[in-house]
């Protein structure tokens, strides 16, 4: 047979979303994540049509379980969790035909899977090409990835990518010997480490918003920013996560992650293109120029804190240490808050702060850009006396949109300015839903695309930030405050802000 | 003017500027309106939308479709109904307006404006337009019918369009139509046809067959093809143009030339000789068959027939009874290798003309296609 090179029939500007067949292998199948969050992005892929002709899911874990036994789960989770309801049966069937399951309780359990993914090859086509999903706890990872390095279960022809869940690592050191690991088995590009929010429509909306308009890009800068505000605010508590939230608390929770990665996307210079290589290298520099807050610095710099028994939404909420499954005594941060500096030619000078937080008053994540006052003022102080500083805000989460806020003149005679709201939001102008954004990362891991995926150096950066703030903390060179839940964070926080004569915004 | 005419399209005004003040009157009471019940009411408008029709369902069809568009894309709507053959009337335009909100909890004010066009009105339609767009929108024209050659009212509003709708699906005769739109194609861009997006999912499902290295190489070896669409009862007038799309998609993808266009067969269908780029033939054959519950002109059914050396394949998508669904079926050496079945519904007006709103940019891929079809004439 002669080889063709690409799918003609492919062209165009309606098709191109669709990967080449694969299996996918989904460790930690009996797990939350595949239940919630994994089978429901991927039934929501079949039907769209945007999964491949041949494509087969074999999930894995421990324990023994029949095939009928794991679609049946299967379904139940997805006609619970999809966001589209209820789910077309017809689909699903159609989808289930290709949903197997192999338990790995020991090193056998993994040449049976060898063994079924050789089936699947042959069966449907799939070419070798195998996606396998990290989806277990995090001390799981390592002997999963070595077992397929030693029972080789990679495909002889085909690609074969690994995605590894958040948490990744716990410190610089760990997540480097992760990565070691994972190295011995996937080249870095086959390698997929997942930060959910970057999935998110809004957040790619940042570059998009960023480095396709022209008209905020010449303000983007020093000269014209005073500071950026960045605010990922949750009105729950830790909800049954008591186990792995006790060991690892908010700064490696949402700050080495999320908060970092939001940090990048605003302070990132334009790229030259929006592929993989050149976003991440722009990220990774953004991150190497954040100015690491030594542990002699965290008293200054820092702030972290912990709830306290209060009111969220009306109902009287417990405190941090009176959650089932907390240590009594325990010093998990449940709040952060940092001030941030970037050293580079674009940022000296204008401050990021970042605050974080549990049991806050309500949900909401977002990014102000704080522009600087007028230089000269021509109207009269009690005239103006409504007026604030030109501010952008992107707003990630609930009601995702863009708001900039501006001075306008009250209609009456004389002259009296107040700030005014011009408000856009993406669920008015595209009464569309978004995609899941686990729909969107586990296409983009199919089609080997890793623009939204963590890369190795990003990774490191992150923990290099990360790792002496904690270990500051660990050394008590900034005590944990109190704050009652429903409020926004503890007093040291407004503190923090205050000293360089800002406001903490209200989301 | 009835009393129905009123509370379909709204109240009436003589001028544009009357217009224009009446639109304002109407908006502000919406406000007012939106206030008393303790919404607020956003005014958006990101696209304007022209909608030419010659019959009234249609621009009815149209009106309502608008304003089931509106949450998704709101816009300033501007429903021209023409009447070239009213006799007695003196050319004339009437204009209504409307400010429709939804109810519930995300109330959005658009705008619906219907000028009524009698006589011979060719001359002055764009003077009519014009003033009535929203400025720094673009302007979409969706053309209802079959869209004449060497007409005035045609052209002037084609040049204020950013972007031309058409539907191949109501072409009086898409044989001859089809041509004439790939010939306008080559003269501006930005032209699309529900019909085509009606296309995408059968597209979709016969591009996945060859995603694979295993089925590809039976891409170059293609020696027939078969569609089947609907039609009505009677099976007097047949709407071959999807079929027709869909043939000029793979041939122009795969680079198939047309040789001849065959006598009809008995049943009416349409039958080609086409040549693959290596010499070879393909035959071709667009069947009119009688489906229960699909639009005349809608696909049925999509069968390709390949040979390469010893091995033959056969690559079938077919519509399911319930309109929902569709099979995907490709059998090598007479062994099935694909079976699935998929999400295939038959798209209504609203879906179709929402996603084409948000494609600004040129089809190369429906242009291509048009373009394979201009032989076959």
């Amino acid at each position: 047979m002669t080889v063709t090179l690409a799918n003609p029939l492919r062209d165009g500007l309606r098709l191109e979303r669709t990967p080449e067949p694969a299996c996918l292998v989904i460790f930690g199948a009996s797990g939350d994540l595949t239940k919630r969050k994994l089978m429901p992005a991927l039934y929501n892929l079949a039907l769209q049509h945007l999964l491949p002709t041949s494509f087969a899911v074999i999930g894995s874990a421990r324990s023994r379980m029949t095939a009928d036994a794991f679609r049946a789960e299967l379904h139940e989770a997805v006609a619970e969790f999809s966001r589209t309801r209820p789910i077309d049966e017809e689909v699903w069937a159609a989808f289930a035909r290709s949903i197997d399951y192999v338990a790995t309780p020991d090193d056998s359990g993994y040449d049976r899977l060898r063994e079924a993914l050789a089936r699947f090859d042959t069966a449907i086509g799939a070419d070798g090409n195998r996606l396998f999903y990290l989806a277990t706890p995090p001390a799981a990872y390592e002997p999963i990835v070595r077992a397929i390095g030693a029972h080789g279960l990679r495909g002889e022809s085909g690609w074969s990518r690994v995605v590894v869940e958040k948490p990744y690592g716990r410190d610089l050191q760990s997540a480097m010997r992760l990565t070691s690991a994972v190295q011995e088995v996937f080249r870095e590009d086959e390698i997929f480490r997942i930060d959910h929010y970057l999935g998110k429509e809004t957040v790619q909306n940042i570059l998009v918003l960023r480095f396709a308009n022209s008209i905020f890009e010449p303000i983007w800068t020093r000269q014209h920013v005073d500071h950026v505000q960045i605010t990922a605010a949750e009105s729950i508590g830790i909800e049954e996560r008591a186990g792995y939230y006790d060991s690892s608390g908010a700064m490696r929770d949402l700050v080495q992650n999320h908060l970092l990665q939001l940090l990048a996307l605003v302070g990132m210079e334009p790229p030259a293109a929006f592929d993989d290589r050149s976003v991440r290298d722009e990220k990774v520099k953004v991150l190497r120029a954040l100015r690491r807050i030594s542990p002699e610095d965290v008293g200054s710099l820092t702030v972290r804190g912990q709830y306290g028994p209060g009111f969220v939404g009306g109902e009287r909420v417990p405190g941090y240490h009176d959650e089932a499954g907390v240590a009594p005594d325990s010093q998990t941060e449940t709040f952060v808050a940092l001030k941030c500096a970037i050293d580079n030619w674009r940022w000296e000078g204008t401050p990021f702060y970042i605050r974080t937080g549990k049991r806050l008053p309500k949900r909401a994540t977002e990014i102000a850009i704080r522009f600087r006052v007028a230089p000269h003022r021509i109207f009269t102080r009690e005239a103006s006396a409504g007026l604030e500083a030109n501010e952008l805000v992107i707003r990630i989460q609930p009601d995702e949109g863009i708001s900039l806020i501006f001075g306008a003149k009250v209609p009456i005679q004389g002259l009296r300015i107040r700030s005014v709201n011009m408000d856009f939001g993406y669920g008015e102008s595209f009464m569309v839903d978004a995609p899941d954004s686990y729909e969107t990362l586990i296409l983009d891991a199919l089609r080997g695309d890793g623009t939204l995926f963590t890369r190795r150096d990003e990774v490191e950066q992150q923990w290099a930030f990360v790792d002496p703030i904690l270990a500051g903390w660990q050394e008590n060179r900034q005590e944990l405050a109190t704050y009652a839940a429903g409020t926004w964070g503890p007093a040291q926080a407004d503190a923090l802000i205050a000293r360089d004569g800002r406001t903490w915004r209200r989301p | 003017m009835t009393v129905m005419d009123e509370t379909f399209w709204g109240a009436q005004a003589t001028s544009v500027d009357a217009l224009e003040r009446e639109l304002a009157r109407l908006r502000r009471a919406a406000v007012e309106d939106a206030k008393g019940r303790g919404h607020t009411l956003a005014r958006a408008s990101v696209l304007n939308l022209v909608v030419y029709a010659e019959r009234e369902v249609h621009a009815r069809r149209a009106a309502r479709t608008i304003g089931e568009l509106a949450l998704r894309h709101p816009s300033r709507a501007i429903v021209l109904l023409g009447d070239h053959h009213r006799e007695g009337v003196i050319a004339s335009v009437r204009l209504h307006c409307q400010v429709p909100h939804a109810e519930g909890a995300q109330p959005v004010l658009y705008e619906q404006i219907l000028a009524r066009l009698r006589g011979n009105y060719d001359e002055r339609v764009a003077s009519v337009v014009i003033p009535l767009l929203v400025p720094d929108l673009p302007v979409f024209l969706w053309w209802t019918g079959t869209p004449p050659s060497d007409a005035r009212h045609f052209d002037d509003l084609l040049s204020l369009a950013d972007r031309f709708i058409v539907d191949s699906a109501d072409f009086a005769r898409a044989d001859r139509t089809l041509p004439e739109i790939a010939r306008l194609m080559r003269l501006r861009g930005g032209i699309t046809d529900l019909n085509w997006a009606r296309l995408t999912h059968w597209r979709e499902l016969i591009a996945q067959f060859f995603d694979g290295p295993a089925l590809r190489p039976f891409l170059a070896g293609v020696v027939g093809m078969r569609a089947g669409f609907a039609v009505d009862m009677d099976g007097r007038e047949i709407h071959p143009s999807q079929a027709l799309l869909l043939l000029g998609w793979l041939a122009s993808r795969l680079g198939w030339r047309p040789v001849e266009a065959l006598a009809a067969s008995e049943a009416g269908g349409l039958l080609f000789r086409m040549r693959r780029a290596d010499g070879a033939t393909v035959m071709v054959r667009l069947r009119p068959r009688f489906e229960r519950g699909l639009d005349a002109g809608d696909l049925s059914g999509v069968r390709i027939q390949a040979a390469l050396g010893e091995h033959t394949a056969e690559f079938v998508v077919k519509r399911a009874p319930d309109r929902r669904h569709g099979t995907a079926t490709a059998i090598v050496d007479g062994t099935l290798r694909v079976e699935r079945v998929v999400v295939l519904s038959a798209l209504g007006i609203r879906e179709l003309l929402g996603e084409e709103l948000t494609i600004t940019g040129n089809d190369r891929v429906y242009e291509d296609a048009l373009g394979a079809l201009m032989g076959l004439a």
